[in-house]
């Protein structure tokens, strides 16, 4: 590199550096300020809940000299400003407040509800990718023929068929027919109490201290909800994948390619399928983003003891404090999800940096 | 359509093809729902589940068979005295008890936990407050004179039966002293440590809890009544009641709770025994005479024939309840020894009454379950009661804060109380000192429906003191009549029941009405 080139890019070091942090100082702002607005938007919700935080203390037969201390003891007596005051003063401190109907701390009951959820959609997402995206090239390769048609319908019926019915109906083959699974919880209750968490993630622990027999309990038991949760986004996976396929497939290089005599398999594969990567990942992104929150339904069936059931829960009985703590997390997750996302989408997509 | 979930799942079988056991011969495993359970401190509780886990991790000072309540029997304590004046009941303490830490159990540890429980005031003080302990008067009360002798004076005149009942009651397990105050913080009684973590003399000592997941309890070996046959017990949160009946079928579970009709026939069918778990609470119909029209004696009359109760009782709530009229739960003393035949379904009739009270076209309202569980009783009342032109409009929801706040017109409802006696159950339907809405007495459900009604107040202040069994008996069924002449706003239709569902080969466990179900008897074969 000569002298000059150095000092002409030495000259632009500084703005390039300065403008990097005004973009970040810029997101963080954003981040901040949608968390804010995410609370304050739960906190209102709250408020307008037709619930009352007290009585799920104390449950519905209660004396009025109870009521009235518990309600004191709750802060609900303060000023509804001052009390979203202190409780973002409190989150701020890492202290989400207790919850009413576990008793514990929210940020503990969080540490143990969010690794089971989220080790619920890894597994969902992986039947989801493995089956919608394989399908949705299959589609989009056959357009309008049978196996076109018999994809859509494939996709469609898991995501129109009532989760619940679909779970208790595999519960009935794989479970009580077949005894290839186990029915509920993350361990058989032999098992249970047996393994010092690590990660929070059975199958991650199980592994990492060598408990095979353990972990194939463990695999047992998230395989039923999780190829069922998997399989519910099957449908939007591959309806996307299909179409970004269809697009890639239209394009002239592709033309060009099998006119060079470019075999059909590697055209798909190689190129096509190569350039819709990014857009495919954001597409899966925001599934996993989705199959956090959205797994109530299944985490019911199998009595799985994560997010989704304690958020509803929560918000059921008006336990403030973990509904809260529990929007927050997800708002968290959906926004370090889109930063990822953004910068893989950087790293893949050489146009956008 | 399920062919991908086949393959994938095949492929995993393959890999690992599992041979499920059946739970182990000596570990009890109980599904049921552990998403509101906020304590196991036994001063803290009052609902079902958490009254059963408690219920095997500490001991009372007497306990009640589920089978015969009224006869009480010793527990902690061996034998005990009530004085000719009925204020003192002096105990004694049974010997060589020890807590699961190893401490011997002594009368200081029972007055301790008595007067923890008062000056927590939390919801586990409900019963035993009603007798006239205060934070203020229980240290001076309740005393242990040495360490086998607790002696208990009572504040005011009450039947000494009811003080022993709520000594029964699992909010009054008796509590480790030493240990609870070495885990205590700030001075609150380890009311923090004790949610999660066990300091009593039971069969069992909880060794993991997490809410919303599983509770494992195992026995303990040196339990003053020789050890359980039980070696562990786990409750497992199985939320869906189909996957629950599953469980039991595959001989996973062993007993299931909280589970829906068709799954507790489904499993009859099969074999199991269904505990039909009676109960002191009732489903009732509630009206707000705050509102013009349900203020009308004759519309409140019409109301109690608009329900049809018997197919309800036959087939939605055959498992929750069965046909009652009374608010004095059924076999207690001054209850009715007939069926009931008050409230028949008469739409005609009610028509012509509501004609009467000024309503030839009909009314309409507003009704409310107090929470989803009731959702079913109040589709079949709308249905019935449009017959008599009364038309519901149900608002689901979860309703029970606007009945204590009576911000509502007609709610259905359930109760449940852990008072095994007649002042129970009147306390909460026929008790309001205070009209006003200012005095807020949410607890009282008379005052919920705003009837005034200072004679029944009065009858029920009586019945607590009477100490004769005769008399109290004669006051019980004076106040039930009297209750069911005013055409009340608390129309009760059913007793209701808790089934339990028990698989076969499980011996030994019994549901408790008081829900102080103990695992200690609990056998497989």
């Amino acid at each position: 590199m000569t002298a000059a080139a150095t000092a002409t890019t030495g000259a632009f070091k500084r703005p390039a550096r300065f403008a990097r942090l005004q973009r970040l100082s810029g997101r963080a702002l954003s981040i901040a300020t949608t968390l804010i607005g995410l609370l304050l938007l739960t906190f209102t919700m709250g408020r307008l809940l037709p619930a009352d935080p007290v009585l799920a203390v104390t449950g519905s037969e209660v004396d009025k000299a109870t009521y009235d201390r518990v309600y004191q003891q709750l802060g609900l007596d303060r000023p509804v400003l001052e009390q979203f005051i202190s409780y973002v003063r409190n989150v701020l401190t890492g202290d989400m407040g207790s919850s009413l109907t576990t008793g514990r701390p929210v940020s503990a009951d969080l540490l143990t509800v969010f690794p089971a959820t989220i080790e619920l959609a890894l597994v969902a997402i992986l039947v989801g990718t493995l089956m919608g995206v394989p399908l949705g090239v299959v589609a989009a390769v056959n357009r309008g023929k049978f196996v076109d048609h018999v994809a859509r319908v494939v996709g469609l019926a898991g995501h129109s068929v009532p989760i619940f019915w679909l779970g208790l109906i595999a519960l009935l083959i794989f479970y009580a027919k077949l005894r290839w699974v186990a029915a509920s919880g993350r361990l058989d209750v032999l098992n249970e109490g047996m393994i010092e968490p690590i990660t929070g993630l059975m199958l991650v622990d199980t592994a990492l201290r060598g408990e095979w027999d353990m972990f194939h309990d463990a695999l047992a038991h998230i395989i039923l909800p999780g190829a069922i949760l998997g399989y519910y986004s099957v449908a939007y996976i591959s309806r996307m994948t299909r179409s970004f396929m269809l697009e890639q497939l239209g394009q002239e290089y592709v033309i060009a390619a099998r006119a060079k005599g470019v075999s059909r398999r590697r055209m798909i594969w190689a190129h096509a399928f190569k350039n819709i990567r990014v857009q495919l990942l954001t597409v899966l992104a925001l599934t996993f983003g989705g199959l956090l929150d959205g797994a109530v339904l299944i985490e019911t069936v199998f009595g799985w003891p994560g997010l989704g059931q304690y958020l509803t829960r929560g918000l059921r009985l008006n336990d403030m404090n973990v509904v809260m703590g529990a929007v927050l997390l997800i708002g968290l997750v959906f926004l370090t999800i889109n930063i990822i996302s953004d910068r893989l989408y950087r790293i893949l997509d050489p146009r956008t940096r | 359509m399920l062919a991908g979930l086949l393959t994938g799942l095949a492929i995993a079988a393959s890999l690992y093809a599992a041979a499920y056991a059946a739970s182990p011969p000596n570990a009890l495993v109980i599904g049921t729902q552990l998403s509101a359970v906020p304590s196991l401190d036994p001063a803290a509780i009052n609902a079902r589940t958490p009254s059963e886990v408690v219920s095997n991790l500490y001991d009372n000072l007497v306990e009640l068979p589920p089978d015969r309540m009224s006869d009480i029997r010793p527990m902690l304590a061996e034998k005990w005295v009530v004085s000719d004046d009925k204020r003192t009941i002096t105990m004694t303490i049974r010997k060589s008890v020890t807590f699961s830490s190893g401490n011997p159990l002594t009368a200081e540890d029972a007055a301790w936990s008595i007067q923890r429980v008062i000056k927590m005031a939390a919801v586990g003080s409900t019963d035993v407050a009603l007798w006239g302990f205060t934070p203020q008067n229980v240290d001076s009360l309740v005393q242990a004179t040495d360490p086998q002798t607790l002696v208990i004076k009572l504040p005011e005149p009450v039947s000494t039966e009811l003080v022993l009942y709520s000594l029964a009651g699992a909010s009054l397990g008796i509590i480790d002293k030493a240990t609870a105050l070495k885990n205590e913080r700030n001075g609150d009684l380890a009311q923090n440590w004790l949610k999660s973590n066990s300091a009593g003399s039971g069969p069992y000592k909880l060794t993991q809890w997490r809410p919303n997941d599983i509770l494992l309890a195992d026995a303990r070996a040196d339990y003053w009544r020789g050890a359980p046959a039980m070696k562990r017990v786990v409750m497992r949160h199985v939320p869906e009641s189909g996957n629950l009946r599953l469980q039991i079928e595959a001989g996973d579970i062993d007993v299931g709770q909280y589970m829906a009709n068709g799954d507790l026939e489904a499993l009859q069918a099969k074999g199991a025994t269904i505990d039909p778990g009676p109960g002191l609470g009732f489903y009732y119909v509630a009206m707000n005479t705050q509102d013009p029209d349900l203020a009308k004696p004759l519309v409140r009359q019409a109301f109690q024939h608009i329900i049809d109760w018997k197919p309800l009782a036959q087939t939605t709530m055959n498992f929750n309840g069965f046909p009652w009229q009374s608010i004095i739960p059924k076999g207690m003393s001054g209850a009715p020894t007939a069926e009931p035949t008050g409230y028949q379904y008469d739409p005609e009739l009610a028509k012509k009454l509501l004609a009467e009270a000024g309503y030839p076209n009909g009314l309409k309202k507003t009704l409310f379950p107090s929470s989803d569980a009731l959702l079913k009783m109040a589709v079949a009342l709308q249905a019935s009661a449009r017959k008599a032109g009364v038309e519901f409009e149900i608002v689901p929801g979860e309703h029970t804060p606007d009945f204590r706040a009576r911000k509502y017109q007609v709610l259905v409802g359930n109760s449940g109380t852990r008072l095994p006696d007649p002042f129970g159950t009147l306390v909460q339907y026929a008790y309001n000192p205070d009209n006003r809405d200012e005095a807020k007495l949410g607890g009282y459900y008379l005052w919920r429906t705003a009837l005034d009604a200072p004679e029944l107040t009065k009858q029920v202040d009586l019945s607590k003191a009477e100490t004769d069994p005769a008399k109290r008996k004669a006051i019980f069924e004076q106040i039930d009549k009297a209750f069911t002449a005013m055409n009340p706003p608390l129309i009760v239709i059913l007793q209701r029941t808790d089934p339990y569902a028990i698989r076969k080969g499980v011996t030994g466990y019994v549901g408790h009405p008081t829900w102080s179900t103990r695992w200690y008897d609990v056998k497989k074969s």
